[in-house]
């Protein structure tokens, strides 16, 4: 509203100001009241009034010719009524191009000017209508993505709180875990141990010695024969081979027969030792003999449950710390004051240039691809850099693939307020890449064309609005 | 643009040469170019001594007709005969051309250069005897004098020796043979004798002479010995350079030839080399080398070869200035040397009060690769004379649109249509003129010239259309290499006619360019050119429309895969080799796209095309810039004897990249630059691709100021450099010339390289030196007097002038004596200027008077042809000022008036009174005391009335 009111007093103005002095506006009026003479503004020079706009320079300043081309530094004052009134430099005035909307530059021309300012009018008010909308919407939107972003925010601090927690839970776990596998493990150790050393639970040897002198004494006659030692026993390394009679009798102690206590107390340990000896067809070792002892096979069975146990939360505890840095890391990334930026994470945009497609994954990387499919990075996600009034306006990538020069490629990518309205967004971003480099094959770069030249493109992200060209969203804040 | 760019595209083929040029080394890779020694030609025909001339001329063959002279030439130590024919040309030229009599086949001989088959003088024979002939030269009381043993041609005047002729006895005629090792020479020699005695019995009148020497030949074996004993040396059957190798089928065929100047110690011209005005003597080092070429980032004050060849050499002493022109399109090899070069100041001296002093004396030696003698001696006597018989053989300066001389504005490159919507508005938004923006290579789709890359420049009338509306024009490259790609129209045709040159072996000739492998268009074909021109047609040329013009680059042409990045010798064009057209290459391309443009309007509208290779009469087709510079204080500084030298033979529209084609300039380089270019002909930034941004206003808001300001100061002088160009096409003289064109009896001008005239009344010296304080100029003239054109301070002529200067300053000095008409209401291009009113700019000398004129017409059409145009002429004297009708049979009317006459050194009037056919009127006006200045305050007459203006 307050635009129709400017306009109207425009109107109101232009009509009551001296009709004779072309190109002044309604401010400037005062210098030119109808005298005898003038005045230059400038104070330099007073000359007859009828020398202003006469086609003839005569102020320094330009001040009399402000509705000619005479003066070399003067300027034109376009009306422009029903739309906005602007300076043009007097050497615009009749040079055959239309630069007032309202054509009043070229009253003197052969160029035939419309008077467009009306349609321009509507079309900036409509245009200021769209934009204030927009520009409301884009407001709201961006408040709602700064509760979303304080929400997003607050769930993954939440998140991580949970993780932590999860992990101090995994941790406790986890001690217990250790110390109970370590019990086991002592556990199966002495039952071990004390199966060798035989010095504990005499009747549990004494029944293995009398099983094993029972299982050589063939003919149950109490007695091991020099026969049944000859059939039975054999050397540990060569199974095939039946023991020679000198054999025999050396491990009967040099008789020929042996009785139980004899035998526990010589060949028992002979045999036990599993290093010279043992007993034919016996699928173990004698400790393989021990790990058929119930006690060891149960002590053994514990340290093996509890270390898979342990292992099991070990990993748990791992990835859940795994997740807390990821999450940590993501969460110091600076996504605005107010947290407004964090929705562009995970996000990738794609810009198709000629024959090129980049991709932008904010806080993450850029890429550019060709059309013959190689792809060159152009960046990872370095930190705001924008002027210190406005460091969020722009991001910089950096250490992207290293240029043949030497360096390596950064990126920045602008926040462009002017693209953003022209394009009815509120949010558009343009890449600038600084590529300081380039050729890496025969073929030519695009940097050649027109990296070098800090050439601008905008790229569309859908910020605050709902249109544009998101791609593949991988979601990686979980 | 050179190879930079295309040697990091060649990627690992050439990594080599890329390690070579990353090194750091910003100098031309000498090893790529040859010398002397390199030349197998250059080196047998350096190594002939002097004052052992085995040439005789054979007097009794002396056939005189009214216009010519011809004469047989015979050398003793082959027998081998040549025919010299002498003319006597209109305009105080004579034209000496001689050939072999009977060569194997014809020679060639340079046609399309020469405007017209030269109209003859009548010869007289003065006195003859045994020993010589004396020829009348015409009305002048000039002479030949032709001396049989050994041949030599002096021209006198009175008693004075202009110019002599084979005075060393380095005429050097090398005849076509048969390769002797050959058995096809073995037949064909017994196949020829036989028939030459066939011919003998039945021709028994014909060349008497001929038949009785050759008739005694079998009977002296001391001749016939000496003939088989003539060696073989190296490089006269094949020629290889690194790895090329010229097949070379017709063996030796050098032509070379002495000219001896007394009273000579300044030669100028022979373009292009990066040198001084003042050609040097080359007995210390290598000749000057005439041989276009694609030199990169090329040194400069040496005499290597560079982009164009003009064989055009001015001499000149006090009383007179004469030029060679050595009519020869192959390879030409220029030395000099002088008996004073060696001597230092003192030494002359010495020698004068000694009256010991031999007269000063310039020895000039042309050697040429293949092809005939064919000179022009322009005898001058002023440098007037000599611009104008220059002019008479192969033209003047095509007139270009008047926009042209505006400011060009250039880049490899502007990368797209926003690309040039942005440039284009930023000249708009800074309030700096420009005519034309410029599209380099990269504006193609694929380096396929005629087209548009489709992403980046997709509605190319669309954005011609806009900067139509500003008044504004476009140039855009077409080289002359063609895309070898069967998908790509242009390439298809050009092969199905089989236009393109072929190889040796008869095959179509592929080098490698720009767009990879290409093919070279045979430009010397009339058919090749009719067609190529007919390429620009609107509706053939897609995409185009009258503000676009052309641009013709790599025309030497270049070829990064050839020898000396060129076409390789024995490529064949019809029935010659390449070898005999080479520096004539460039000036067929630019002539056929020059017909191009003319073609397209259908006759009406005046071509603009820029070239890098260019030839003797390239004048005639548009402008020439100085190639791939670069941005550095000694590349601003050659720019003006590079412009000089063009502008003496004939080119005058001349200007070097402004801030330096290579590397990036300096601030302080690049606005000395912009304020010594703006007061050059070809008016135009460029960059390399590699460069960072550097349109006007990227400087800083100080700098772009400075921009502007000398931008518009070329503007508001845009009336004066037109009517120069006018002159220039109407008389051959040059726009930009040295001071010593003007001031011919002032030695002091004779070396002068750092400041110039344009036309007769603007001096300029330009600041060239880094962090300079201040500059001195020579202001020429004892009775002159020069008025600076900021200050319109006076001063004296005759002396040296210290002028303190600041980053603003560009010292310009307006000779009393003139009047300059200039616009003062600078626009946004020279085209919204049309209607604007004048400013005369009346300069007094020191008899209170001046001259000067004004051309105007449409500015664009070839209408001045049929006198649709106006020619004024301003005097003042005792107090009037007139305006009077050069052109009254011409039909032309302006809008535009006079708004304004300033006069300088003035004294103050009582009254100041107009007359015109509608009367009288009093004018006002306003008179600054300490400067002498009278400013009249809007006469407002019509610039195309008669009329008067009286101070009392």
């Amino acid at each position: 509203m307050r635009f129709h009111i400017i306009t109207a007093a425009f109107l109101w103005a232009a009509f009551v100001e001296s009709r004779k002095i072309r190109g002044i506006s309604s401010s400037y009026k005062r210098f030119y009241r109808e005298r005898k003479s003038f005045l230059c503004i400038d104070g330099s020079k007073i000359i007859p009034f009828e020398q202003v706009n006469d086609d003839y320079c005569d102020c320094a300043d330009g001040s009399d010719e402000p509705g000619t081309s005479a003066c070399p530094r003067g300027r034109f004052y376009c009306t422009n009524l029903g739309f906005r009134p602007h300076y043009i430099p007097s050497s615009r005035v009749n040079d055959g191009i239309c630069d007032c909307c309202d054509a009043s530059d070229e009253y003197n021309s052969h160029a035939r000017c419309q008077n467009t300012c009306w349609n321009l009018g509507q079309k900036e008010r409509a245009y200021v209508e769209g934009q204030m909308k927009t520009l409301d919407e884009g407001l709201r939107l961006k408040q709602q993505l700064i509760e979303e972003g304080v929400l997003l925010w607050r769930e993954k601090q939440a998140q991580l709180r949970e993780l932590q927690r999860a992990a101090e839970d995994l941790q406790i776990k986890l001690e217990e875990h250790r110390k109970r596998k370590h019990e086991a493990d002592r556990l199966k150790e002495q039952t071990l141990k004390a199966l060798k050393a035989g010095d504990r639970g005499f009747r549990h040897q004494n029944s293995t010695v009398s099983h094993l002198f029972q299982l050589l004494d063939s003919n149950k006659d109490g007695s091991i024969s020099l026969d049944e030692v000859k059939a039975k026993v054999v050397l540990v390394h060569d199974e095939t081979r039946v023991l020679s009679e000198d054999e025999a009798l050396t491990l009967l102690g040099g008789g020929h027969q042996m009785d139980l206590s004899k035998f526990q107390n010589t060949l028992w340990d002979v045999l036990t030792r599993g290093d010279g000896y043992k007993i034919k067809d016996a699928h173990s070792a004698p400790g393989g003999l021990m790990s058929e002892d119930p006690h060891l096979k149960a002590a053994d069975r514990a340290a093996e449950w509890e270390a898979a146990d342990l292992k099991k939360v070990e990993e748990a505890y791992e990835t859940v710390n795994m997740e807390i840095s990821d999450l940590q890391k993501k969460l110091e990334i600076d996504y605005g004051t107010d947290w407004e930026y964090l929705f562009l994470n995970g996000q990738c945009y794609k810009l198709k240039v000629y024959e090129y497609m980049y991709t932008l994954c904010p806080f993450n990387t850029v890429s550019q691809k060709s059309t013959a499919g190689t792809e060159v990075s152009l960046g990872l996600w370095g930190m705001w850099a924008g002027p210190a009034k406005n460091r969020y306006s722009q991001m910089v990538y950096e250490n992207g693939e290293p240029c043949w020069q030497g360096g390596s490629r950064t990126t920045s990518v602008s926040k462009d307020q002017h693209a953003a309205l022209a394009s009815g967004r509120t949010q558009t971003w343009s890449t600038q890449s600084n590529f300081m480099c380039c050729v890496t094959s025969a073929n030519v770069n695009p940097c050649d064309i027109w990296g070098r030249a800090s050439f601008t493109r905008s790229l569309v992200l859908p910020a605050y609005s709902l249109t544009g060209t998101q791609i593949g969203s991988d979601k990686t804040i979980k | 643009m050179c190879c930079w760019f295309f040697l990091r595209r060649m990627g690992p083929v050439l990594l080599l040469w890329v390690a070579v040029c990353l090194s750091g080394s910003w100098a031309v890779d000498k090893g790529n170019f040859k010398t002397c020694d390199q030349s197998a030609f250059c080196k047998r025909q350096r190594a002939m001594k002097p004052g052992e001339s085995p040439y005789r001329a054979l007097l009794e063959t002396m056939e005189l007709t009214n216009t010519r002279l011809t004469l047989q030439l015979i050398n003793d130590n082959n027998k081998v005969r040549l025919l010299l024919e002498l003319y006597r040309l209109q305009g105080n030229i004579t034209r000496v051309k001689i050939n072999e009599l009977k060569p194997l086949k014809p020679r060639y001989e340079v046609p399309d250069v020469l405007i017209r088959e030269p109209p003859t003088e009548p010869l007289s024979l003065l006195s003859q005897d045994e020993n010589g002939v004396v020829l009348s030269l015409g009305a002048e009381s000039q002479r030949v004098i032709v001396s049989a043993r050994p041949f030599r041609l002096d021209i006198v005047e009175g008693r004075d020796v202009l110019m002599s002729l084979n005075s060393r006895g380095l005429l050097g005629f090398e005849h076509l043979r048969m390769r002797k090792d050959t058995f096809s020479y073995k037949v064909t020699s017994t196949v020829a004798s036989v028939w030459d005695n066939i011919k003998r019995v039945f021709s028994s009148q014909a060349d008497p002479e001929a038949e009785n020497k050759e008739g005694t030949d079998p009977a002296n074996p001391a001749e016939t010995a000496k003939e088989e004993e003539e060696k073989v040396e190296d490089g006269m059957w094949e020629e290889t350079f690194k790895t090329h190798t010229d097949s070379k089928p017709s063996g030796p065929s050098a032509v070379s030839l002495d000219f001896s100047l007394p009273g000579v110690e300044h030669v100028y011209g022979i373009p292009e080399h990066g040198d001084s005005l003042k050609l040097k003597t080359t007995d210390s080092g290598d000749p000057y080398r005439l041989y276009n070429l694609d030199v990169f980032q090329y040194e400069l004050y040496n005499p290597m070869a560079l982009y164009g060849s003009v064989p055009v050499m001015l001499s000149h002493n006090a009383r007179r200035t004469m030029g060679i022109f050595w009519l020869n399109a192959a390879e030409t090899w220029v030395d000099i040397s002088s008996n004073t070069a060696g001597k230092t100041v003192f030494g002359k001296m010495l020698d004068y009060v000694q009256g010991s002093s031999e007269t000063p004396q310039t020895d000039v030696r042309w050697i040429s690769e293949s092809g005939i003698i064919d000179v022009f001696l322009m005898l001058g006597p002023t440098p007037r004379d000599v611009f104008s018989q220059y002019a008479s053989l192969t033209g003047t300066q095509a007139f270009p649109p008047l926009a042209s001389l505006g400011y060009h504005q250039c880049r490899w490159n502007y990368n797209d249509q926003e690309d040039v919507r942005s440039v284009d508005a930023g000249f708009d938004e800074h309030d700096i003129p420009y005519d034309f923006i410029w599209l380099d290579i990269e504006h193609t789709d694929g380096k396929r010239y005629f087209t548009w890359d489709p992403h980046k420049f997709a509605s190319p009338k669309e954005m011609l259309q806009g900067l139509q509306d500003k008044k504004r024009k476009m140039v855009a490259i077409v080289d002359p290499h063609i895309k070898v790609d069967t998908n790509y129209k242009i390439h298809n045709e050009i092969r199905s006619r089989g236009f393109y040159v072929k190889n040796k072996d008869g095959g179509d000739y592929e080098g490698w360019c720009w767009p990879g492998s290409a093919g070279y268009p045979d430009f010397t074909r009339p058919d090749m050119r009719a067609w190529w021109a007919s390429q620009f047609a609107y509706d053939q040329y897609e995409g185009t429309m009258e503000n676009l013009y052309t641009w013709n680059d790599m025309n030497e042409p270049s070829v990064f895969n050839g020898p000396e990045v060129t076409m390789h010798k024995d490529a064949m064009h019809e029935s010659w080799e390449h070898r005999d057209v080479h520096n004539l290459y460039g000036l067929y391309v630019h002539r056929a796209t020059a017909e191009g443009l003319i073609e397209r309007s259908g006759g009406v509208e005046r071509p603009f095309v820029l070239t890098r290779a260019f030839f003797a009469g390239s004048q005639r087709y548009g402008a020439v810039w100085t190639g791939d510079n670069a941005a550095e204080w000694d590349h601003l500084k050659i720019s003006i004897p590079m412009c000089l030298s063009l502008g003496l033979v004939g080119i005058s529209f001349c200007g070097a990249d402004v801030g330096g084609f290579f590397k990036s300039p300096s601030t302080e380089l690049l606005v000395r630059w912009y304020q010594t270019g703006a007061y050059q002909p070809f008016f135009r930034a460029h960059a390399h691709l590699d460069t960072p941004r550097r349109e006007p206003w990227l400087f800083g808001p100080e700098n772009t100021a400075l921009i502007r300001e000398v931008i518009r100061q070329r503007y508001t002088f845009l009336p004066y450099w037109y009517q120069l160009f006018y002159l220039a096409y109407q008389t051959g003289e040059p726009v930009m010339r040295p001071l010593w064109v003007e001031y011919p009896q002032d030695p002091a001008t004779f070396a002068l390289d750092d400041e110039f005239l344009l036309g007769r009344d603007l001096l300029v010296h330009p600041v060239t030196e880094e962090g300079a304080r201040g500059v001195t100029a020579y202001l020429p003239g004892k009775h002159e007097v020069w008025f600076d054109i900021h200050t319109f301070q006076k001063h004296n002529g005759g002396q040296n002038l210290y002028i303190p200067v600041t980053m603003s300053s560009i010292p310009v000095f307006q000779r009393g004596g003139s009047i300059i008409p200039r616009k003062l209401r600078v626009r946004r291009s020279s085209t919204c200027m049309e209607h604007d009113p004048y400013t005369l700019y009346v300069a007094l000398d020191n008899r209170r008077t001046a001259e000067g004129e004004l051309y105007i017409d449409d500015g664009h059409t070839f209408n001045y042809e049929k006198k649709e145009l106006m020619h004024r002429k301003f005097s003042f004297a005792n107090g009037v000022l007139s305006s009077v009708d050069l052109e009254p049979n011409a039909q032309f009317t302006t809008k535009s008036w006079v708004e304004r006459i300033i006069i300088l050194g003035a004294s103050k009037p009582s009254m100041v009174t107009l007359k015109t056919a509608d009367g009288e009127n009093q004018l006002e006006f306003d008179f600054d005391a300490s400067m002498s200045v009278l400013t009249i305050r809007k006469p407002g007459m019509n610039a195309g009335a008669d009329w008067t203006v009286t101070l009392q």
